[in-house]
């Protein structure tokens, strides 16, 4: 047992948090959110780094990085409060991608790799809530070729991907396809949060068959990403925590700073447990990944319904410690409060996974159970 | 970065659960399982087993006789114990005066006290808190004058856990009033069967004895037994609080008593309540982020490269744990719960139980619990020093 980060792993996240600090200010992602959300020229940047490719194997020209890799970079991106879909495009959509014919993954893993594709999971359906299972989009099989007829709605910077992977229907359950952008009618909206996304309508649609294990893979997607989520709650949490107290030891009322407060002081312990809760369970849901189906699933529900309470608690509180600063638009804090509401519901939220947790119980429990 | 032990502490984690399934008295763990009342006996029995394989002193390095174990293998020890029902053992002699002893003590103290805590021979008490000192511990005011080659201790100690079983109690005392309250305190360990020791009980909530009010009217202590310099005390003091510092969080027993409250739930039919079982799932999930967090800690003491200053909160979310977890048993069994018989909480009672056997104690371990919040530093003041690794 050893919580340790390697040596390439601090090189990594020193490489990234490098980035942040130069090139991705507030100012530049204040102004990328005003104008919307769009944010492919920093999905390129990302790929410059090399980030694009780093879960994608050396054969087809990615890093072939792990779980734990992924988490550190995750957590910076989420500390820069970067608005870019990097666990959509670099983590979610390559893990199914890899399990696609060679023909597929030929085509589009290198092309994520080099930052020239975008290629994101559109499975988010209105009836569905959390529930992966749950898909009306059908799929048919005509003389060897597939088409898809159905509607996704909220996928991450759906209007700036150039495919789809998507979860359809078949005679045979849910397989996923990936759809080229140009099969697609696409209608872009700005999220919440600064960034983008847009409902996608597939109507018989042309579709290459990544997988019939449907329903598996996307499971397995849907765990990276909460891995993913996990991760970057806990780098937006961290870098607002460390805003919050430098405003509670800078800020003056009733003639001394606001840090001299027990009420005050004994919020922020809360904020700080809530944290490292958090951390510890990003942690876990990393390092969870790659057990079998039934101990992951439950490994990363847990790990969510700890990230979804402390996200909404450090964000609210926050905001709170603030005061009326922390409700304006023009102040940073603001965007991470609005981001970590944003994450909670990512693949599910507290509630959902909680019912997940619920379902799976055992007799015993634990970390190694 | 790697979840997984390796196959050495995997090896090591096998030995210790042989060794515990071989010499733990079923008697004994029947009792945990299913928090029956134990005795002086059923403690001291189990801390002589321990004490004659060398393990009582678990946490002790090899040069005082302990096993030398590392971070990592003393949780797994500690685990195993707790997983199997072992009672918990008695932390004031192995654990908290022995290291101080070790670190702070004469050669000729360590040689006359050690052996008779790492054997389990004698027991030890702790002297800490007062009528006017409890979370404020740095103001106590039990005086030690010294008078020749001796001291003379008069004043008053209370909440002193199992005290009434006690032998030995080390103690913090006023040797001086000048300058700051915490550089006036000694460090004294006094025998309590010395002339003018009293121990009353004090009843708590659950109508058991478990703690006591000692009292100390011109009790002469050799000066010998004074501990390091005088009025250096509050250091030690601290030292002590230092040590073992994921201990306190309790997970293992956590974890032990999760699946009890899953057994109980069951039973009473409250597992299908859609309700109630989600209780039990966030439960769970905070179980694990404890552990989680206790791991990173022994990770960090493994490799010795950053220490993770999380003690404080460790404290707090170990303590509300297991008020959270003896509060779901009692609600499992509702008005069951109800029914105080006393002596419905000793093992083999043949008289009928309201209910099930298994709904006797859930309300005493329920109110006996309120305490975890409260004492080795309040939760409020641990959120005093949380804050100030936040917020300086």
């Amino acid at each position: 047992m050893d919580f340790e980060f390697s040596d390439d792993q601090m090189s990594l996240r020193d490489a990234v948090a490098r980035w942040v600090e130069k090139g991705f200010g507030f100012e530049r992602r204040h102004a990328l959110a005003k104008a919307g959300g769009k944010t492919r020229e920093v999905w390129t940047e990302l790929a410059e780094l090399g980030l694009t490719g780093l879960a994608i194997d050396p054969e087809h020209g990615g890093m072939g990085f792990g779980a734990v890799d992924a988490m550190v970079v995750m957590e910076k991106l989420g500390k820069g409060l970067v608005n870019a879909p990097y666990a959509a495009g670099a983590l979610v959509a390559p893990s199914i991608l890899a399990a696609g014919p060679e023909a597929l993954q030929a085509q589009w893993l290198p092309r994520i790799a080099s930052g020239e594709a975008l290629v994101v999971l559109a499975h988010q359906e209105r009836a569905a809530r959390y529930r992966l299972d749950q898909v009306t989009t059908r799929a048919s099989e005509a003389h060897g070729r597939w088409h898809v007829d159905g509607h996704k709605s909220v996928v991450q910077a759906g209007d700036e991907a150039d495919a789809f992977i998507v979860p359809a229907h078949t005679a045979h359950g849910i397989h996923l396809f990936l759809i080229e952008r140009s099969h697609a009618q696409v209608r872009g909206y700005p999220t919440q949060d600064g960034a983008r996304a847009a409902d996608v309508h597939f109507k018989n649609a042309p579709a290459h068959l990544i997988s019939a294990d449907g329903l598996q893979l996307l499971e397995r997607a849907a765990d990276v990403g909460i891995a993913a989520t996990c991760a970057e709650g806990v780098g937006l949490m961290d870098q607002f925590v460390s805003l919050t107290a430098g405003y509670l030891n800078t800020r003056k009322q009733f003639g001394v700073v606001l840090s001299t407060f027990q009420a005050l002081r004994h919020r922020m312990a809360d904020v700080k447990m809530q944290l490292e809760l958090a951390r510890s369970m990003s942690y876990f849901a990393s390092m969870k990944l790659g057990e079998p189906a039934p101990q992951r699933r439950r490994a990363l529900s847990q790990a969510k319904v700890q990230l979804g309470q402390s996200m909404r608690y450090v964000g609210q509180q926050c905001v709170q410690l603030h005061g009326g600063i922390g409700v304006t638009d023009e102040y940073v804090g603001s965007h991470y409060f609005k981001r970590l509401t944003m994450l909670e519901m990512a693949w599910g939220d507290s509630q959902h996974h909680l019912g997940e947790v619920s379902a799976r119980m055992q007799d015993t429990a634990g970390v190694f159970a | 970065m790697d979840l997984n032990f390796t196959a050495e502490e995997l090896e090591f984690r096998a030995m210790v659960r042989q060794w515990v399934a071989k010499n733990l008295p079923s008697e004994l763990s029947h009792k945990v399982h299913n928090a029956l009342r134990l005795t002086r006996d059923d403690m001291q029995r189990w801390a002589k087993i321990l004490g004659k394989q060398g393990w009582l002193g678990w946490g002790w390095p090899k040069q005082f006789g302990g096993p030398g174990w590392n971070a990592i293998q003393k949780h797994l020890f500690e685990e195993e114990c707790a997983l199997a029902g072992a009672p918990r053992v008695v932390p004031f002699g192995p654990v908290m005066v022995a290291p101080v002893i070790m670190t702070f003590g004469n050669a000729e103290q360590q040689k006359r006290f050690l052996p008779g805590i790492a054997s389990g021979e004698v027991w030890w008490s702790q002297g800490y808190s007062e009528p006017g000192s409890g979370s404020d511990l740095a103001s106590v005011k039990t005086r030690a004058e010294r008078q020749g080659d001796k001291y003379i201790v008069n004043g008053q100690k209370t909440w002193t856990t199992l005290g009434q079983y006690g032998e030995w109690i080390f103690c913090l005392v006023r040797t001086s009033n000048e300058g700051k309250p915490q550089t006036g305190i000694s460090f004294l360990l006094i025998d309590m069967k010395s002339p003018g020791i009293t121990v009353r009980p004090i009843v708590l909530l659950d109508g058991e004895p478990e703690v006591n009010e000692v009292f100390f009217d011109n009790v002469e202590v050799p000066a010998e037994n004074l501990i390091g310099e005088e009025n250096k005390g509050w250091t030690y003091a601290k030292h002590l609080l230092s040590h073992e510092r994921t201990n306190i969080a309790d997970v293992n027993r956590a974890k032990r008593e999760l699946e009890r409250l899953k057994r109980i739930a069951k039973a009473e039919g409250v597992w299908d309540d859609q309700r109630f079982r989600d209780q039990i799932a966030l439960l769970e999930v905070d179980i694990v982020a404890l552990e989680m967090m206790v791991l990173r800690v022994l990770s960090a003491e493994k490799s010795g490269k950053q220490s993770l200053d999380v003690a404080g909160l460790l404290k707090i979310r170990g303590s509300e744990i297991q008020q959270r977890y003896s509060e779901l048993m009692m609600l499992a069994a509702g008005p069951f719960s109800l029914p105080f018989v006393h002596e419905a909480m000793e093992a083999g009672w043949q008289g009928d139980h309201v209910g099930a056997a298994h709904c006797a104690p859930l309300a005493g371990t329920f109110f006996n619990m309120r305490k975890t919040t409260i004492y080795g530093g309040s939760n409020e003041v641990q959120r005093n020093i949380v804050s100030q690794t936040v917020l300086g």
